[in-house]
C-alpha cells in the first residue's frame, strides 16, 4: 500500500493553474472534468424531478393508491412516461457516477477495482435497459 | 477491510461540520442508490401481467416499510439535495467556503423546516 500524504498542498497560483489546464487534457483528465459537471447538471434536474416525484406519489397520491392500475393510469400520457424515462436515466447515471467515486475511495486493489467497475457498468446497463424497455414498451391491457 | 479503517478514520477524524456534512452526503447518496436499484427492478415487473407487480405491493404496504420510505428515502434525498445545493453554491461561488460552516448550519435548519411538514403529511397519509 502507498504511504499517504497528509500534508496540506500548496494552492496552486494563476499561472499554475494555467499550466495544469494546459497539461490535463490527457483522456481521464477530461472524463473527471465531464463526470463533475453531469453530477452538477444532473443534480439541478433532480432536485426539481426527483423531490416532486417524491412529493407526489407519497402525498398527492399515497403509497397506498400505488398499484399496477395506478401506474398504467399514468403511462397512458405520453408526457409521464417521457418524465419517468428522464427521471430513470438522470438518477441512475447521477448514483452510478457517484458510487465510482465511492468505490475508487474504499477498494485499492487493482482486481478490486476491476471486479467493482465492472459490476458496476453491468447493473448500470441492465437497469436503464430493464426500466426503458418497460416505460416505453408498456401497453395497458 | 480498506473500509472498516475509513470507518474508523471517519469517527476518530475531528473534521467538524464539513466532514460530518460529507459523511452524511456519502451515507445518504448510497442508501438512495441502492433503493433505486430495487425499485427500477420492482417497475420493471410491469412487464407482466398485473397480478406480479400488485403482489409486490404488499413490500409497500408494509408499516415498517412505509417508515423506512419516509425517515430513510425520503429524508435520506432531502438531506442529500440541500446539501448538494450548499456544494455547489461553494463551488461556483468561491468566496462562500469561507462561510461553509454556517451555510451548513443554515441548510440544516432549512433542513427541519422543510422536513418536518411534509414528513407530517406524509404520516398522515399512511393511514
Amino acid at each position: 500500500m502507498q504511504a499517504r500524504s497528509f500534508a496540506r498542498p500548496r494552492p496552486a497560483g494563476r499561472q499554475e493553474h494555467a499550466a495544469l489546464e494546459a497539461s490535463g487534457t490527457g483522456r481521464s483528465g477530461n472524463l473527471e472534468r465531464t463526470a463533475w459537471l453531469f453530477t452538477r447538471i444532473s443534480a439541478v434536474v433532480l432536485l426539481v424531478m426527483a423531490v416532486f416525484h417524491l412529493l407526489y406519489m407519497h402525498i398527492a397520491l399515497g403509497m397506498d393508491a400505488i398499484s399496477f392500475q395506478l401506474i398504467a393510469w399514468r403511462w397512458q400520457s405520453p408526457a409521464w412516461r417521457l418524465f419517468d424515462l428522464t427521471l430513470l436515466v438522470f438518477g441512475w447515471l447521477h448514483g452510478a457516477n457517484g458510487m465510482r467515486i465511492v468505490v475508487d475511495d474504499y477498494v485499492h486493489s487493482p482486481v478490486g477495482r476491476i471486479v467493482a467497475r465492472t459490476l458496476l457498468i453491468a447493473v448500470t446497463a441492465t437497469l436503464i435497459v430493464l426500466g426503458a424497455f418497460v416505460i416505453l414498451s408498456f401497453k395497458a391491457a | 477491510m480498506a473500509a472498516i479503517a475509513s470507518i474508523f478514520r471517519a469517527v476518530t477524524y475531528r473534521g467538524r461540520e464539513g466532514q460530518i456534512a460529507w459523511m452524511l452526503h456519502r451515507v445518504t447518496g448510497v442508501g438512495v442508490f441502492l433503493f433505486l436499484a430495487l425499485h427500477i427492478t420492482n417497475i420493471f415487473l410491469m412487464s407482466f401481467p398485473s397480478d406480479v407487480f400488485n403482489s409486490v405491493l404488499v413490500l409497500y404496504h408494509n408499516v415498517l416499510f412505509k417508515l423506512l420510505s419516509i425517515f430513510g428515502l425520503y429524508l435520506g434525498v432531502l438531506y442529500h439535495a440541500l446539501n448538494g445545493i450548499r456544494v455547489m453554491i461553494v463551488d461556483f461561488w468561491p468566496g462562500a467556503s469561507k462561510y461553509q460552516a454556517p451555510l451548513w448550519r443554515i441548510q440544516l435548519v432549512i433542513f427541519v423546516l422543510a422536513f418536518v411538514p411534509s414528513a407530517a403529511i406524509m404520516l398522515t397519509r399512511m393511514y
